[in-house]
C-alpha cells in the first residue's frame, strides 16, 4: 500500500521528497496501521490528510521561494515606466511594418472573438429587460405518455394552478397569433397575443397610456378590450394620446382600446396587440396552447416553484385527467429561449477561439523572428547594466502595447461585423435579444487583449533575453545561424498552426457538407415554381364553418384561372410554416409498439387540389379527390354516426409506424382516439412531406378532406409556369374583390421558406467556414514568414555549403524538407484532433462520418500542399545564393 | 528573541526533543502522545518543519547514530539557541495563562 504514497510524493518539494523520502513512508505507514481499525472510511481518511499534507508542503514551498526574488527588483520600478513606454513605443515604430502586421492578425483573431461573444452576450448572458428577470419562470406542460413534451396550457388546469399555487407572485397565459385589424382605412394583419389578466404582473411592466386589463375584461362576455404596443400606436395611430376609449375591429368585432404597453412587453416576439383571454374555466374539453410565465417570489428557486405548480395541479389529476397524462414543469424563462442557439453558438465559439489562438501563434513567430535579431540589442543593453527583468518588462510593454492597439481594432472591426451579420440574417434572432456593448463584451475584450500577449509574448520574451548574450554581442554579424532554440520554437510555431487550420478546416468542410446535405434533402413534394399565402377570414363577418368551406371552395376555384398559375390547393397548414396540429388514432389492427406509446399524428386538412398544387408524390392508392370534398362540412354528430363517410390519405411514416415496414396502406381503417368513431378508409398513401423542417424528422400524417373541419384561416399554395412570386399581385387583386376585408398573409415562394428554415444552420456553417479559412491563411501566412526569416539567417550557412560544392537540388530539398517537417506533424496531429473535435459537434453534422474520408484527404492535401508553396519560394531564393556575395554579405 | 508566536507543531517538536535525541518517527509519536491526541503530524509537515527547525539552528542532526538503532534513521536534537526558543515560548504561554486567570477571577 504504501507504494502508492511513494508514488504521491511527487506532490511534495523535491528537496523534502530526497531527504526524507524514506522516513515520510515509515511515518504513513504508521498512520494507515492506526486507522485500519477504523475501517474503510478512515483509511481514506488518511489518505486524503496524506495528500493535503504534501500539497501544503508544496504549495507553502512556492511562498517560501518567491520571497527572495524581490531583493532583486532594485530599480526605481515607477520611473522607469515612462520611459519604458516611450522606448517600446519607438521601438515598434522602427519596424513600422512588421508592428502594422502584428497589429493586424491580433485584430483579426479578437475582431471574431468579439463578435461571437457579442452573440453570445446578447442571447445568453444578458438578461431579459424586466424587473428581477432571474424570477421568472417559464411554464408548459409536458405528456411523456403521448410522447409530447410541450402540450400547452389548458385554461381550467391554469385557473387551477393560479388558486392552488403558493410560491409565485403571480402567473399569466399567453398564446400568440394574429388579428385582421381593420379601421377605417383598410385591413392589415397584425401580431398579437391573448393573455390573461396579470400578465404585465408577471413580467414586471407598466402601461405608458391608459391601464392594463380590468377583472371584468378577463371574464367571459367581458367588455372587448385591447391594449396596443407602443409601435402599432405610432405606426398606425400616430402616437395620437388622445386614443383611449377609442374602438378598432379586430377580426370583425369592436374593441376598446384601453392602454398602450411600452417595447419591452412585446415578449417573446413582435407582439403588437393585446386582448384578454376572458376564458371560462366552467366550459369542458377546452384545448390546450400557448405558454404561460410565472414570477416567483423573491428566494424560491426553479425546483421549488416546480414542486410547488405540481401540487397545485393534484385537483386536476384528481378530478380530469385521472390519468396523469400531462404534467405540469417550470423552467428558467431565459434557458427556455436559447435552446436552439446553444449547439451552433458553442461551435463557432470554439472556432473563433481557435482563430485567435493561431493568431497568436503567428504574432508570436513574428515577434520572435524580431527578437532572435534584437538579441545582440539586449545583450549590449545587459552589458550596461540593464538587468534582465528590465529588459523583460520592456519586451512586455511592447507586446502591451501591440495588443492594446489590435484590441481597439479588434472591437471596432467586431463591432462592424457583427452588425453586418445580424443585417444578413435578421430573423434569425429573437427580437428580445440585443446585441449592444455592456459591460460584460468591454469585459471580454480586456479579458482577450491580455490572454493575447499571454499567448504570443512568451516565446518572443523568452528568447530574447535567455542563454547567453554576451555570445550574441560578440556575433558581428546576423548572418551566422545562432539561436537554435529560437529556430525550433519558430517551427513548432508553424506545426501548431497547422494543427488548428487542421482541425478547424475539416469541422468547417464537415459542417459545409452537411448543410449541403440538408440543403438536398428531399422534402416529399415539388418545390420550385409554388407560391405559399396564409388567408385569415374574420369570424366577425363569417361566423360559421360552411361559409369558409365555401370561401375556400371559391378562392380555390377562382386562384387556378389566374394567368401563370397551372394548379391551386387549400391546406390547414403548411410545412415549414411553424404550425402542428397534432391528433391521436386507432389504426385497425396495429402491431404492438415498443414502448406502448400512442405516437401524436399530425393531421390536416387538405382541398382535393392541394397535393397536385404541391406536387406530394402518390405512393399508393389515391389523393382526395371532388368526390370526398363534394358532401359539403360535416358536422360532428355526421361524423361519429358514419352518416357522411370520410377518406383520408395517410403518409409514409403513418403506414411504417402502425402497421409496420413494407405493409400496405389502402384498404386499411383508422379511427379517432374515441369510443364512438367511426372506422374511415385509408384510400392513399403519399410520400413524407418534411413537415418541420429538412432535419427534423417527419412524424405520422394524416390528410382529411376539408370537409371535416375547415379552418377560418388556411393556406393557399399555387404551383406557377412563372416565377412565383410574380403571381403575388394578382392573389391579392383576387382577394380584394371577393373581399376587401380579408389580407393576404406573407405571400412567399415555397423556396423562401425552405432557405428561411435552414438560414440559422447555413449562418452557423459559412461562419465555421469562414473561420476556418482566415485560420488557413494566416498559418500559410506563417509559413511562409518563418520559412523566408530563416533563409535569411542562414544566408552565410547556405553559401558556405554551395561554395563547398553542394548542389542547387540539395540546398532547396533542405530548405523545404527542414519547413515540412513541421508542418507534417501539425497536420497529423490536427487530422486526430479533428476526428475527436468534430465528435462533439453530434447531430449537427446530419449523419456525415466525422472522419469522412473525401474532407480529411483534401484538407490534409491542401494544407500540405500550400505548406510546400510556402517554404518552396524562400528554398528557390536559398537555392540561387551566390557563394561570393553572401560570405561577403554584412561581414 | 522569539518575538513571533511558535505555530503550536513546531513548539511540540522542540518539546519533544527537550528530554534528548529522537529519529522523526519517534517525534511525531511522542508529539501525539504530549498533546494526547490532539496534534498529529503529518509526514511532509513534519519533516518540513525539522529542516525548518534546522536551518533556524534551533536543532541539529547527530553526526553519528545511536549504536542500538537501525542505520538509516536520522536523530535530531535542540540546540542551545532552540532550548533558548523553547524556554522563550513557555514563558510567553505562562505570562497568557497567568493574564488569562486573572482576568477570569475578575469577571467572577
Amino acid at each position: 500500500m504504501t507504494r502508492w504514497y511513494r508514488a504521491m510524493l511527487v506532490l511534495a518539494p523535491r528537496r523534502l521528497r530526497h531527504e526524507h523520502g524514506a522516513d515520510m513512508e515509515a511515518l504513513f505507514a504508521e498512520r494507515l496501521a492506526a486507522a485500519r481499525a477504523g475501517g474503510a472510511a478512515a483509511a481514506a481518511g488518511v489518505w486524503a490528510r496524506a495528500a493535503a499534507d504534501l500539497l501544503g508542503a508544496r504549495i507553502f514551498s512556492w511562498r517560501a521561494e518567491r520571497v527572495p526574488l524581490t531583493v532583486y527588483i532594485d530599480e526605481r520600478t515607477t520611473i522607469m515606466v515612462g520611459s519604458d513606454l516611450r522606448y517600446a513605443w519607438r521601438a515598434l515604430l522602427r519596424q513600422r511594418g512588421a508592428s502594422m502586421l502584428v497589429v493586424l492578425m491580433l485584430a483579426l483573431g479578437i475582431a471574431a472573438n468579439v463578435t461571437v461573444f457579442s452573440l453570445v452576450n446578447g442571447l445568453f448572458l444578458r438578461p431579459f429587460a424586466f424587473p428581477a428577470p432571474d424570477r421568472l419562470v417559464y411554464i408548459n406542460t409536458a405528456a411523456p405518455k403521448w410522447n409530447l413534451d410541450t402540450v400547452g396550457i389548458n385554461y381550467p388546469d391554469f385557473v387551477y394552478w393560479t388558486k392552488g399555487q403558493k410560491l409565485f407572485e403571480a402567473l399569466t397565459a399567453f398564446d400568440g397569433g394574429s388579428f385582421n385589424l381593420a379601421d377605417g382605412d383598410g385591413a392589415v394583419r397584425v401580431r398579437g397575443a391573448v393573455i390573461t389578466r396579470d400578465f404585465p404582473t408577471v413580467l414586471g411592466v407598466q402601461p405608458v397610456l391608459g391601464r392594463t386589463f380590468t377583472e371584468e375584461e378577463d371574464r367571459p362576455k367581458g367588455p372587448k378590450a385591447v391594449i396596443l404596443s407602443t409601435q402599432l400606436w405610432r405606426d398606425r395611430f400616430g402616437g395620437d394620446r388622445n386614443i383611449l376609449g377609442r374602438t378598432i375591429r379586430l377580426d370583425g368585432a369592436s374593441h376598446t382600446i384601453v392602454g398602450v404597453m411600452p417595447p419591452e412587453a412585446s415578449f417573446p416576439d413582435q407582439v403588437q396587440l393585446w386582448v384578454p383571454k376572458a376564458g371560462d374555466p366552467a366550459q369542458p374539453y377546452q384545448s390546450y396552447g400557448g405558454d404561460a410565465i410565472g414570477r416567483m417570489k423573491p428566494g424560491v428557486t426553479v425546483e421549488q416553484a416546480d414542486a410547488d405548480l405540481k401540487r397545485a395541479n393534484q385537483p386536476v389529476w384528481d378530478t380530469i385527467d385521472k390519468e396523469h397524462a400531462v404534467t405540469p414543469y417550470v423552467r428558467p424563462l431565459h434557458e427556455t429561449f436559447v435552446e436552439d442557439y446553444r449547439g451552433a453558438v458553442k461551435a463557432v465559439g470554439g472556432a473563433v477561439a481557435l482563430l485567435l489562438v493561431v493568431a497568436c501563434a503567428n504574432v508570436a513567430a513574428v515577434l520572435l523572428a524580431r527578437a532572435l535579431a534584437r538579441r545582440r540589442e539586449m545583450g549590449i543593453r545587459l552589458a550596461l547594466g540593464s538587468s534582465r527583468a528590465r529588459l523583460l518588462r520592456q519586451l512586455l510593454i511592447e507586446n502591451l502595447i501591440l495588443s492594446a492597439i489590435g484590441g481597439v481594432c479588434g472591437l471596432a472591426a467586431g463591432r462592424a461585423a457583427l452588425a453586418g451579420l445580424i443585417r444578413l440574417i435578421p430573423d434569425q434572432f429573437p427580437r428580445w435579444a440585443h446585441f449592444g456593448i455592456d459591460a460584460r463584451v468591454i469585459a471580454f475584450s480586456l479579458l482577450s487583449m491580455m490572454l493575447t500577449v499571454v499567448l504570443f509574448g512568451w516565446a518572443p520574451a523568452l528568447h530574447a533575453v535567455s542563454g547567453d548574450l554576451r555570445s550574441a554581442v560578440g556575433a558581428t554579424t546576423n548572418g551566422t545561424t545562432g539561436a537554435p532554440r529560437g529556430r525550433r520554437t519558430l517551427r513548432w510555431l508553424v506545426g501548431a498552426e497547422f494543427a488548428v487550420s487542421a482541425v478547424l478546416l475539416v469541422c468547417s468542410l464537415l459542417l459545409v457538407k452537411a448543410f449541403d446535405r440538408v440543403r438536398h434533402t428531399d422534402p416529399g413534394f415539388r418545390a420550385d415554381h409554388l407560391l405559399i399565402a396564409s388567408v385569415p377570414l374574420s369570424e366577425g363577418t363569417r361566423p360559421k364553418a360552411e361559409q369558409w368551406f365555401a370561401f375556400w371552395k371559391d378562392l380555390e376555384e377562382r386562384a387556378r384561372q389566374i394567368p401563370g398559375v397551372d394548379a391551386a390547393g387549400v391546406i390547414s397548414c403548411a410545412p415549414f410554416d411553424g404550425c402542428h396540429l397534432g391528433n391521436f388514432f386507432q389504426p385497425e389492427n396495429p402491431i404492438p409498439r415498443p414502448d406502448g406509446k400512442n405516437p401524436v399524428v399530425l393531421m390536416r386538412m387538405a382541398s382535393a387540389g392541394y397535393f397536385q398544387a404541391m406536387g406530394i408524390r402518390l405512393k399508393e392508392g389515391r389523393f382526395l379527390n371532388d368526390g370526398d370534398i363534394a358532401k359539403g362540412v360535416a358536422t360532428d354528430d355526421e361524423i361519429l354516426s358514419g352518416k357522411v363517410p370520410l377518406a383520408v390519405v395517410v403518409n409514409e411514416s403513418f403506414v411504417r409506424t402502425f402497421w409496420g415496414e413494407g405493409a400496405t396502406g389502402v384498404g386499411r381503417r383508422i379511427k379517432f382516439n374515441g369510443p364512438k368513431s367511426p372506422w374511415i378508409a385509408v384510400v392513399g398513401v403519399v410520400a413524407d412531406v418534411k413537415h418541420y423542417g429538412l432535419e427534423r424528422p417527419m412524424r405520422p400524417g394524416v390528410y382529411f378532406p376539408i370537409i371535416v373541419n375547415p379552418l377560418s384561416t388556411m393556406t393557399i399554395a399555387l404551383h406557377t409556369r412563372v416565377e412565383p412570386e410574380s403571381v403575388t399581385p394578382a392573389l391579392r387583386d383576387l382577394l380584394r374583390r371577393i373581399d376587401p376585408e380579408i389580407p393576404l398573409v406573407r405571400p412567399r415562394s415555397m423556396e423562401t421558406m425552405i432557405a428561411a428554415s435552414t438560414a440559422l444552420r447555413a449562418a452557423f456553417s459559412w461562419m465555421l467556414a469562414v473561420f476556418a479559412a482566415l485560420a488557413f491563411v494566416l498559418a500559410v501566412g506563417g509559413a511562409y514568414g518563418v520559412a523566408t526569416y530563416l533563409v535569411t539567417q542562414r544566408t552565410r550557412e547556405i553559401g558556405i555549403r554551395v561554395a563547398l560544392g553542394a548542389r542547387t537540388a540539395d540546398v532547396f530539398r533542405s530548405v523545404v524538407a527542414s519547413g515540412l517537417a513541421a508542418v507534417a506533424a501539425g497536420v497529423v496531429a490536427g487530422l486526430a484532433g479533428s476526428v475527436v473535435v468534430a465528435t462533439q459537434l453530434g447531430s449537427a453534422l446530419v449523419g456525415v462520418s466525422t472522419h469522412d474520408a473525401g474532407v480529411l484527404s483534401v484538407v490534409s492535401l491542401v494544407l500540405v500542399g500550400t505548406a510546400l508553396v510556402a517554404n518552396g519560394f524562400p528554398a528557390r531564393r536559398a537555392a540561387r545564393i551566390d557563394p561570393m556575395r553572401s560570405l561577403r554579405t554584412d561581414g | 528573541m522569539a518575538a513571533e508566536t511558535l505555530k503550536p507543531h513546531l513548539f511540540y517538536i522542540l518539546l519533544a526533543l527537550a528530554d534528548g535525541e529522537r529519529h522523526g518517527l519517534a517525534i511525531a509519536r511522542d508529539v501525539q502522545s504530549l498533546s494526547s491526541g490532539g496534534v498529529r503530524l503529518w509526514p511532509a509537515t513534519l519533516y518540513g518543519s525539522l529542516d525548518d527547525l534546522r536551518s533556524r539552528k534551533w536543532i541539529e542532526e547527530l553526526p553519528e547514530h545511536p549504536e542500538d538503532e537501525s542505520e538509516r534513521k536520522r536523530y535530531y536534537r535542540l540546540t542551545r539557541t532552540g532550548r533558548a526558543a523553547l524556554n522563550d515560548e513557555a514563558e510567553r504561554l505562562a505570562r497568557l495563562a497567568r493574564l488569562a486567570r486573572t482576568r477570569l477571577g475578575d469577571a467572577r
